[in-house]
C-alpha cells in the first residue's frame, strides 16, 4: 500500500517507468496542420508535441539549448519557429537551431547543427495515437502494445476518431496508480461507487443490467488490460452508436472475430501501460435524451507521490454528423470529466487513500491492499477459452482482480528493471 | 441623483440581491431551490481555458467545456448531488461564494446582461488549505413570474437564463467540479 504515496518509489517511477516506456503524448487530430503544436508532459517533463513543416510528428524538449528557458510558452498554437524569450535563440518547428543573435561576435565557434532542441528518442503512432519514449533503447511501439493492438484496432481502425477541442485538466489528491488500477478493470466498484449517477437514470444500459450481457475482463495482454461488455443481441451494438454513424465505420479494417466483438460491444474500458486509459460507452446526460456512443481518453499524469493531474480528451467518429459529435462531447463531459457525474464520485472516494498509504502505520505494519477477488473455489469469474482475442478472458469479469494484478505485475517488472539512470 | 441614475442603481441592487440569494442557495446546498431559479431554456457553460499568446483573440475554447448544460442536465446534476450516494459531496465540501464587481452591460424589456466576479472558497474534511476557484461570470437574468424578487420591489422576479463561467484556471485546482459555479 506504501507504493501509493512514497517519495523514493515516486522518483523511481519517473526514472524507470515514465522515462523508459512508451508514454502517450497526444492524438494526431490535435495537430492536423504543419506547425500545429501542443504542450505535453512525459512524466513531469515538459515537451512540445508538434507537426513540423514536413508533416513529421515530433516531441521536442521544451528547453533552450543555451540557458534552458522554455522556448514554447503557449499551451497550443501554430508556428514555424520557436524563439527563446531569453536571448533570442530561434529553432524551426523541426527542432533545428536556425538563429543565434550576434552569432559571429559571440558564438562563431558554435556548430548550429549540434544545438537543435533535444527530443524524445522515439516517437511513433498507432492508428492516430502518438506515443514517445525518452529512452533510446525502446522496443518498436507495436511490439510494446503487443496484444493490445487487437483491441485498439476496434476503436481506432474501425473508426476514424478525432479529438474534440481541448482536454479537461484537473488536479487530484490521489496517486496516478489509483485510477490506472481502476481503469485496468475494477468493475466491482460500479454499483456502489456510481449509485448516485445510476439512480438519476444516466447509467449505461449494459452496465445497469437492462441489456442481457456478459462482462469480460481481459488480462495477460502484454501488460495492458481491457474490460468489454458483450451484449447478447443480433443487432449492431457498437458501443451505442446509432446505425447511420455505424455506417461510416471502416468495417473492412477488422477481421471477422474482431468485428463480431465490436458489433456486440457495450461499455468498454481499458488501459495501456503506464497511464493511458479510456472508456467507451453508450451513455446519456439526461434520461430524457437519446444515448450516444462517447469515447473518453484519459491520462493520469504523475505530479508527486499521492498526487496527479487528470487529462481527459473526448473523441468522436470523424465522419459522423456535426450535431451528433456535439452530443458525443456533451455526454462524455457529463459522465467522465472534472464535472463528470460518474467521475466525481470516483475521485471523492479515492481522496484519502494517499493519506493512509503515506502513514507510519502502513510503513510499520507493512499493510497491503487485497487483490484476491475471484480466486476462491466457487468464484463466479471463469476463463473463457473460446475468446477470440489475445490475453486471458474472464467471463463475469467484474468479479476478478486479475486485470488489476496485471497492472501491478507490469509496474513491478518495469520499476525493478535497471534503466539508464 | 437623476431619475435615470436611480433606476440604474436600483436595477443593479436588484441583480446583486439575485446573485447573493442564489449564491446562498448553493452554499447552503439547497440545490433544488437553486434549480427553480433557472429558466426552461437556460444555457449554462464553463468553457475550457488554455494558455495562449497575447495576440490570440481568446483563451476560451468554443468546442470544449467543463460544463455545457441545459435545464434537464442541470436537473440531473442537482438531483444527483442531493443523493445519499454522491460520494464527492457526502460528506459535503463546504463552499463560500464571494460575488463582486457586478456590472450591468445591457438591458432590454425583460432581460438584463451583466458581468460579475466570483471567488469560491472550498474546504473539505479537516484540510486547512482550501481550494480557491476564481472566475468572471457573464450572466443574463430574465423577468419571470416565478423568479426571485427582493421584498422591496414590486417588479416581477428574476431567473437565470444564460451563464458563461470564465475561469482564471487552465487546470482546475480542485478534485472535482461537483459544485455549481
Amino acid at each position: 500500500m506504501k507504493i501509493l504515496n512514497d517519495e523514493d518509489i515516486y522518483q523511481r517511477e519517473l526514472n524507470r517507468i515514465f522515462a523508459q516506456t512508451w508514454v502517450y503524448v497526444g492524438h494526431e487530430s490535435e495537430v492536423p496542420e504543419p506547425g500545429d503544436y501542443r504542450q505535453r508532459t512525459i512524466g513531469e517533463d515538459p515537451f512540445v508535441f508538434v507537426r513540423d513543416e514536413n508533416g513529421t510528428l515530433r516531441v521536442l524538449f521544451n528547453s533552450c539549448r543555451h540557458r534552458g528557458a522554455n522556448v514554447c510558452r503557449a499551451e497550443k498554437g501554430n508556428t514555424t519557429h520557436f524563439r527563446c524569450p531569453y536571448h533570442g535563440w530561434t529553432y524551426q518547428n523541426t527542432g533545428d537551431l536556425v538563429g543565434v543573435p550576434q552569432k559571429g561576435d559571440g558564438f562563431d565557434h558554435l556548430d548550429a547543427d549540434e544545438y537543435g532542441l533535444r527530443e524524445a528518442a522515439n516517437v511513433d503512432t498507432y492508428n492516430g495515437l502518438v506515443f514517445a519514449c525518452i529512452a533510446p533503447d525502446a522496443p518498436q511501439l507495436e511490439e510494446y502494445l503487443g496484444g493490445a493492438t487487437w483491441y485498439l484496432d476496434m476503436y481506432f481502425d474501425l473508426i476514424d476518431m478525432e479529438v474534440i477541442g481541448d482536454p479537461q485538466r484537473w488536479v487530484v489528491d490521489a496517486d496516478w496508480k489509483t485510477p490506472t488500477e481502476n481503469f485496468y478493470g475494477d468493475n466491482y466498484h460500479v454499483p456502489m461507487g456510481h449509485k448516485s449517477a445510476i439512480d438519476v437514470g444516466i447509467g449505461s444500459e449494459t452496465a445497469t443490467g437492462e441489456e442481457e450481457s456478459e462482462l469480460y475482463g481481459i488480462a495477460d495482454c502484454d501488460g495492458h488490460a481491457f474490460s468489454i461488455y458483450q451484449i447478447d443481441s443480433e443487432k449492431p451494438m457498437f458501443w451505442g452508436h446509432p446505425e447511420d454513424v455505424v455506417e461510416t465505420f471502416n468495417h473492412d479494417a477488422l477481421d471477422d472475430d474482431q468485428h463480431e466483438v465490436a458489433r456486440r460491444s457495450g461499455v468498454t474500458l481499458g488501459t495501456i501501460f503506464p497511464n493511458l486509459s479510456f472508456i467507451f460507452l453508450g451513455g446519456r446526460d439526461d434520461p430524457n435524451k437519446d444515448p450516444v456512443g462517447t469515447f473518453c481518453l484519459r491520462q493520469w499524469q504523475p505530479r508527486g507521490p499521492g498526487k496527479m493531474e487528470a487529462w481527459n480528451w473526448i473523441l468522436a467518429p470523424k465522419d459522423a454528423p456535426a450535431e451528433y459529435k456535439e452530443r458525443v462531447y456533451e455526454v462524455g463531459m457529463s459522465t467522465f470529466s472534472a464535472a463528470g457525474n460518474f467521475e466525481a464520485d470516483d475521485i471523492g472516494i479515492w481522496d484519502g487513500i494517499d493519506d493512509a498509504a503515506g502513514s507510519v502505520f502502513v510503513e510499520q505494519t507493512e499493510a497491503t491492499t487485497l487483490f484476491t477477488m475471484g480466486r476462491g473455489e466457487n468464484a463466479a469469474a471463469t476463463i473463457d477459452d473460446d475468446w477470440a482475442g489475445p490475453g486471458t478472458a474472464y467471463a463475469d469479469g467484474g468479479l476478478t482482480d486479475e486485470n488489476q494484478l496485471d497492472f501491478y505485475r507490469t509496474w513491478y517488472e518495469t520499476i525493478t528493471t535497471e534503466g539508464a539512470e | 441623483m437623476q431619475d435615470e441614475q436611480v433606476q440604474q442603481a436600483t436595477l443593479r441592487l436588484e441583480c446583486e440581491e439575485f446573485l447573493y440569494h442564489t449564491a446562498e442557495l448553493l452554499d447552503d446546498r439547497r440545490l433544488s431551490e437553486w434549480h427553480d431559479l433557472v429558466t426552461d431554456d437556460i444555457e449554462y457553460r464553463i468553457p475550457i481555458r488554455t494558455t495562449r499568446e497575447r495576440s490570440k483573440p481568446t483563451e476560451f475554447s468554443k468546442s470544449a467545456f467543463h460544463m455545457k448544460e441545459d435545464w434537464g442536465t442541470l436537473k440531473v446534476r442537482t438531483n444527483r448531488m442531493a443523493s445519499d450516494f454522491a460520494w464527492s459531496e457526502d460528506p459535503p465540501s463546504r463552499t463560500r461564494r464571494q460575488v463582486a464587481n457586478v456590472r450591468i452591460t445591457d438591458v432590454s424589456d425583460d432581460e438584463i446582461d451583466l458581468k460579475n466576479n466570483l471567488v469560491v472558497v472550498r474546504s473539505r474534511k479537516a484540510e486547512t488549505d482550501p481550494d480557491i476557484l476564481s472566475m468572471e461570470r457573464h450572466d443574463t437574468l430574465r423577468r419571470d413570474e416565478d423568479g426571485y424578487a427582493p421584498d422591496w420591489t414590486e417588479r416581477k422576479g428574476l431567473k437565470l437564463a444564460r451563464r458563461t463561467v470564465l475561469l482564471d484556471h487552465t487546470v482546475i485546482p480542485t478534485d472535482s467540479l461537483s459544485i455549481i459555479l
